[in-house]
């Protein structure tokens, strides 16, 4: 594959969503076309499809032809997620170890919110009587103490065959350490039972924690056949139209992988959607000229959160998929549930509350006319005269201002005993301090000063609330993408290639010898050049070492990057480990013991980035479409507005808000002291300036 | 002044926020594990009068007996507290603590020149001296055994550490490494929290705050008295047992009388067994604790947790009772046992009034802890949470298989093998779902596990919990009482015990072996669906005769499927019959 984007050569990326498939174009001549078609959840490939003929047909040219001069094509996918949720997956057998049988289900006893005692678990994935325990033993050190019983696997092989079992998972007890008996275990499987898909622990999560350890492998299992089968079939479907490389998809760790190395661990595309999050950033950190960025994208339903530091957003080893623990390095995403289709309301005490249920895509917000009674987020935007009545999405909603008015005044404004304007302002309110409370958590909790971010507010609804969330949280600039409702299909384009490779290590930093740790890393670092080669990344590959260390009896590990590719030196390696400890924990213990816990090696292959031809600059002044009746806020009530039409503001544009700015993709409001600026890169900057 | 209902749910959204915050601040910053780990703190906001007006951050059993500290800080200090001043305390007899170990720091807001708040953490530590590392002694039966006593004390003053305090405390620990850093932890997000508050009275300005902190209180308690007009008015009893002291087997009982109206409820507990022995008496603190939590988790999770939530429940705890005992007694067992007692008795008595939301007892666990060297002659300390047993059922679904305690509603979480096994000289054998340990119901309790281990080294049991008490979980509604649990130890000698309720025992390397206790079933076990029973006896969590016997489902020739004619038939003769034990006569046998 090469990765060179010749003059008449794109990239694409592909985001299929719950309702709507957005598909991005980017190249250097073209600079960044956005297409929006409705999902097919039915038929995923067939969305994905429809989504590149139109995206053709809007470039003049018929699939195959645009297919031809597509440089890469980037897919971000819910149908592992989906698969997840919807409890649509494979029919799965576990062999584990005898004695243990039951982690799956006893889930360490964890709940989301212990108030909420009388909700159920989730039910395990593989019932228990498919879950066959297996004698032989693997002890804390790595050593068997017991060899492995062949004819048990024979006699679950057996079971699985009359039960139809077409997935198969293997976990046993310390297998993090040594795999032996996982990987003799599935050699005995396959010799009884003849279905295709074997999970095995330790090649896809090899972490200590048999609990997150075996649910990350009954959940790869469970997606397997459904996931990879469409990946597959796509990936067929598209060379036969004349695309000469292999799909790529991103993966929980932000990175992209193609469809052939994912086939054995699907379970790493189950964030796919909102990691991609990650490669916007990138993109936009360099236009922005800050590697200090909190993103914050707002669809119908949720809010996910990225926050980078330093160019650097933290992979953590945890992610919660439908209540399922996994272990698997995952970009770390905060979301929650607020969003345009969050719900409104009065408590039977007289206290508004909004969310966290909400309206779905239907019947959506009462404006759309869909049968919706209760207010939503978006209701109360339409209201305030913030939104546009009418046609939306060409058409395929539409939003009615007195349906919204209606559920507004019964619901909030009548309860509350206040005018119509001041409860769609509280919705909105209410909203936004959710929002910035989900901001807030994920950089307090990592010691983070949020003053100095500069906002990137994206998602259909995010540029909505930006300035206000910016304000809020301190920010000087909030930084809207013009396409800011295909954010993620945009990040696509940017993801470079990225695959994580660990390997659990115990012993004390001082203790350990370095030419032992190299051996270990350099085993690490062959199967990540591998992985890049096979990608096409011969050369320019880069690989990262990384440690995770902790204080003796510690029970949270500190991960730190170590310089380049020399010997490892456990001295430097203490050295970086107290800079962080001190950095997140404000203190650190000079001579304490440091044990090492696991150590990873990060091979990335880097897209070449973009460059688009600069945007024609501002020739005269911007002139406002339309001028309308806005609440903006409680001081300042109802204002007559400016609202622009975004294709109308140009790289040089600058100015004062109040005002609105309508784009294809989503609605931007700039408050009373904000300024707007269109960016050379032709993104928007809204620079919150002191009250008056 | 008339407050509206958007400016009420932003001050209540942003000081539970900021109760939040603090305990972000707590995880990040405090240096013993059971912060970063178990979580075992809860981070509050009260009034000036010591009304919490939120606790959004920390565990169920710490709901609502935070304000006991800080009005006892006021009555020590009335009059004397001043900006930049921090307190500590933590006893139960004077200083409004709930248990020795749990340590409150509480810290007084000043807005021009008054209190307006008070922002608090209480935290249980690591150490605090007594007769036995780890802050729990099985053998105490007074207070003076189980560690030191602080009344309140003001450890800052203006601003300035009392240094000569700090180090009375640091003395009296084990471990003076971690309560010196978990203090400054402990302080650090009081600090924080207070800034908040402060920056909150500045926008709103401090008159125009304390009216909605006042109309936050207002709110709950409206909310609460809802839900209570959901409740029949009349008179509803629960009880539950201990079948021991810590010392010697004797039959206690925790007696509760709810007196519903419509808007007011007495939970009194007359009746209840006098103080005891050991260290299983609860303080009025955790009595208090413990009402709320069972309160608050049988109505709608959404009714805010604060002091207005409340108002309207009169406690009659008499004194020199185990709910509020005279000193010396002992009590740090109490934020346990009896908290989950307390808690099971009043939702029985809630669950008469309303047999819909009735939730079935949760399995009592015990807690054994294994102490000893190390062959690298490092101590060690292992509690056994991996015996933990199961929770009940209530209508809609089954009882967990394995939690961690119904006084914490499964916000304690238990470790994994492996962690223990690279933490502790041991190798664990076995933790596995046990058959017909679940009470039947048309939903059934949890099964509860089987649990062995080898422990490699001579070791110290510190034996401590209510796993193998005589007294099982209550089913309701119908629903059948959980298995009951044991414990035995067989030791490298050959010696074969089964393990006291508490106490201590020092034996050579032991296998420790656990059956832990069911939880209670909800609702007539003949009216669980077939297809369930079947699934449950597949998985073998219920018995084939325990699904013909008990549950009426007879299963065809393969033992995969429902024969339903034959269940038919025999669910009416059931029905008719008594073979299935009544569970309440169950319960009335033992007490």
């Amino acid at each position: 594959m090469t990765m060179a984007t010749g003059p008449a050569s794109w990239r694409v990326g592909v985001d299929v969503g719950g309702t709507f498939t957005d598909l991005v174009v980017a190249s250097d001549e073209l600079g960044v076309r956005v297409f929006k078609v409705p999902s097919v959840p039915a038929d995923p490939a067939a969305g994905v499809l429809a989504a590149l003929e139109r995206a053709a047909s809007g470039l003049g040219m018929v699939l195959e032809e645009f297919l031809r001069s597509c440089a890469l094509l980037v897919h971000g996918s819910t149908v592992a997620t989906n698969t997840v949720l919807e409890l649509k997956g494979a029919r799965v057998g576990l062999l584990t170890t005898a004695g243990f049988r039951d982690s799956l289900e006893i889930r360490r006893g964890r709940r989301s919110n212990p108030w909420h005692h009388r909700e159920p678990s989730p039910l395990p994935l593989v019932p228990r009587y498919l879950r066959q325990p297996v004698r032989g033993r693997i002890d804390r050190e790595g050593n068997e103490v017991e060899p492995l019983h062949a004819a048990d696997v024979e006699s679950a092989a057996r079971l699985f065959t009359e039960e139809g079992v077409n997935s198969v998972a293997i976990c046993f007890m310390n297998s993090y350490l040594e795999g032996a008996h996982e990987r003799a275990a599935a050699a005995a499987l396959g010799k009884h039972w003849t279905g295709r898909w074997i999970s095995v622990s330790s090649d896809i999560a090899p972490l200590m924690g048999e609990y997150e350890r075996t649910s990350t492998t009954v959940v790869n299992a469970y997606v397997a056949p459904g996931t990879v089968g469409y990946l597959q079939t796509l990936d067929r479907r598209l060379r036969d139209l004349g695309f000469a490389h292999s799909i790529l998809l991103i993966q929980n760790n932000g990175g992209a992988v193609s469809v052939e190395q994912v086939a054995d661990r699907p379970v790493t595309l189950l964030l796919s959607g909102p990691a991609a999050g990650v490669g916007a950033l990138e993109y936009y950190r360099r236009a922005i000229g800050s590697g200090d960025l909190i993103s914050m994208e707002i669809g119908g339903t949720s809010c996910d959160v990225i926050v980078m530091s330093d160019g650097t957003v933290p992979v953590t080893d945890d992610l919660t998929i439908g209540d399922h623990h996994l272990s698997i390095p995952s970009v770390e995403v905060h979301t929650v549930g607020a969003g345009g289709g969050t719900l409104a309301g009065v408590d039977g005490a007289g206290m508004l509350f909004v969310g966290p249920r909400g309206a779905g895509a239907r019947p959506g917000p009462a404006a759309y006319g869909l049968g919706g009674r209760e207010p939503t987020v978006t209701d109360a935007q339409l209201v305030l005269g913030r939104l546009r009545p009418g046609p939306y999405a060409d058409g395929s909603v539409s939003l009615d201002p007195d349906l919204a008015a209606e559920a507004i005044t019964k619901s909030v404004a009548e309860p509350l005993g206040v005018d119509l304007d001041a409860a769609a302002a509280g919705i909105v309110r209410l909203l936004e301090q959710h929002l910035l409370h989900a901001v807030q958590r994920l950089s307090i909790e990592r010691g983070l000063d949020p003053r100095r971010f500069v906002l990137v507010a994206a998602g259909g609804a995010g540029p909505m609330h930006g300035a206000a969330i910016g304000r809020l949280l301190g920010c000087r600039r909030v930084y809207v993408p013009r396409v800011a409702g295909a954010f993620c299909a945009l990040g696509m384009l940017h993801s470079n290639v990225r695959h994580d490779y660990v390997q659990t290590w115990a012993g004390h930093l001082e203790a350990a010898s370095v030419e032992h740790l190299d051996v270990a890393y350099l085993g690490l670092e062959e199967r990540a050049r591998r992985a890049l080669a096979a990608a096409g990344f011969a050369p320019g590959a880069r690989l990262e070492r990384e440690v995770d260390l902790r204080y003796l009896g510690q029970q949270w590990d500190v991960r730190v990057r170590l310089d380049g590719p020399s010997k490892p030196d456990p001295e430097r390696m203490r050295a970086v480990f107290e800079l962080e400890y001190d950095r997140l924990f404000g203190h650190h213990q000079p001579g304490g013991i440091v044990e090492i816990t696991k150590l990873r090696v990060v091979g990335i292959g880097t897209l070449p980035a973009l460059r688009p031809r600069d945007a024609m600059r501002a020739a005269a002044p911007a002139q406002p479409i339309e001028r309308r009746s806005v609440y903006l806020d409680a001081a300042r009530g109802r204002v007559l507005l400016g609202v622009y039409r975004g294709g109308d503001l140009r790289p040089g544009h600058r100015l004062s808000g109040p005002l609105l700015v309508e784009e294809d993709t989503t609605t931007m409001l700039v408050g009373a002291v904000d300024v707007l600026e269109v960016d050379d890169a032709s993104n928007f900057v809204i620079e919150l300036l002191a009250e008056a | 002044m008339i407050l509206d209902g958007v400016t009420l749910a932003l001050v209540q959204n942003r000081l539970d926020n900021i109760s939040q915050q603090m305990g972000w601040v707590m995880t990040r910053t405090a240096r013993s594990p059971i912060f970063s780990h178990a979580h075992d703190f809860s981070c509050f906001i009260a009034d000036a009068r010591g009304e919490i007006v939120s606790q959004a951050d920390g565990i169920p059993i710490h709901t609502g007996g935070g304000g006991f500290a800080v009005r006892a800080l006021l009555e020590a200090f009335r009059g004397d507290i001043a900006e930049g001043d921090a307190f500590v305390l933590n006893d139960p007899y004077v200083g409004g603590g709930n248990h020795l170990p749990d340590w409150v720091i509480a810290r007084p807001v000043f807005v021009d020149g008054e209190i307006v708040a008070f922002t608090c953490n209480r935290a249980h530590q690591s150490d605090i001296g007594g007769g036995a590392a780890g802050t729990y002694n099985p053998e105490a039966f007074e207070i003076f055994q189980e560690g030191i006593r602080l009344p309140p004390l003001r450890l800052v003053a203006r601003g300035t550490t009392r240094e000569d305090l700090w180090q009375l405390l640091l003395v009296n620990t084990r471990t003076p490494h971690f309560l010196d850093g978990d203090l400054r932890a402990m302080l650090g997000s009081t600090r924080i929290g207070a800034e908040q508050i402060g920056r909150l009275c500045g926008q709103l300005g401090r008159d125009t705050a304390l009216a909605y902190f006042a109309g936050i209180l207002d709110h709950a308690d409206r909310r609460f008295q809802e839900a209570l007009r959901g409740l029949p008015s009349g008179i509803y009893r629960g009880e539950a047992w201990f079948d021991n002291d810590c010392f010697t087997a004797m039959d206690i009982p925790i007696l509760v009388a709810l007196s519903v109206s419509a808007d007011h409820l007495t939970v009194d507990f007359t009746g209840t067994a006098p103080q005891i022995r050991g260290f299983k008496n609860s303080s009025l603190a955790n009595t208090y604790s413990s009402v709320y939590t069972a309160l608050s988790s049988f109505f709608d999770p959404s009714i805010p947790r604060n002091s207005g939530t409340f108002r309207n429940v009169t406690i009659v705890a008499p004194e020199g009772s185990l709910v509020n005992p005279r000193p010396p007694a002992p009590m740090t067992m109490c934020t346990v046992f009896p908290a989950c007692q307390i808690i099971d008795a009043i939702w029985q008595a809630l669950g008469q009034a309303d047999p819909e939301r009735s939730c079935a007892g949760w399995g009592n666990s015990s807690f054994p802890i294994c102490s000893g060297v190390k062959t690298s002659g490092e101590t060690f300390v292992m509690y056994h949470w991996a015996g933990a047993s199961g929770g009940g059922a209530v209508r809609g679904r089954d009882g967990f298989p394995q939690q961690g305690g119904v006084n914490t509603l499964c916000g304690l979480v238990i470790p994994n093998i492996e962690a223990f096994e690279q933490l502790y000289p041991v190798r664990i054998a076995r933790q596995e779902l046990r058959c017909d340990g679940g009470g039947p119901g048309m939903y059934r309790g949890g099964t509860g596990v089987s649990y062995e281990v080898d422990v490699h080294r001579p070791v110290q049991f510190s034996f401590r919990g209510e796993g193998s008490s005589k007294f099982p979980a209550r089913g309701v509604a119908g629903g059948g009482c959980g298995a009951t649990g044991e414990i035995t130890i067989r030791t490298s000698d050959g010696d074969l015990f089964v393990a006291p309720p508490y106490g201590i025992r020092h034996v050579s390397p032991p296998r420790l072996t656990m059956v832990s206790s069911g939880g209670g079933g909800w609702g007539n076990p003949l009216e669980r669906d077939p297809a369930l029973v079947v699934r449950d006896v597949r998985d073998g969590v219920v018995s084939a005769d325990a699904a013909r016997d008990t549950y009426g489902v007879v299963l065809q020739r393969d033992g995969w499927r429902v024969d339903l004619p034959a269940t038919e038939a025999r669910r009416r003769t059931l029905r008719g019959g008594h073979v299935c034990p009544d569970p309440s006569a169950v319960g009335e046998s033992q007490s």
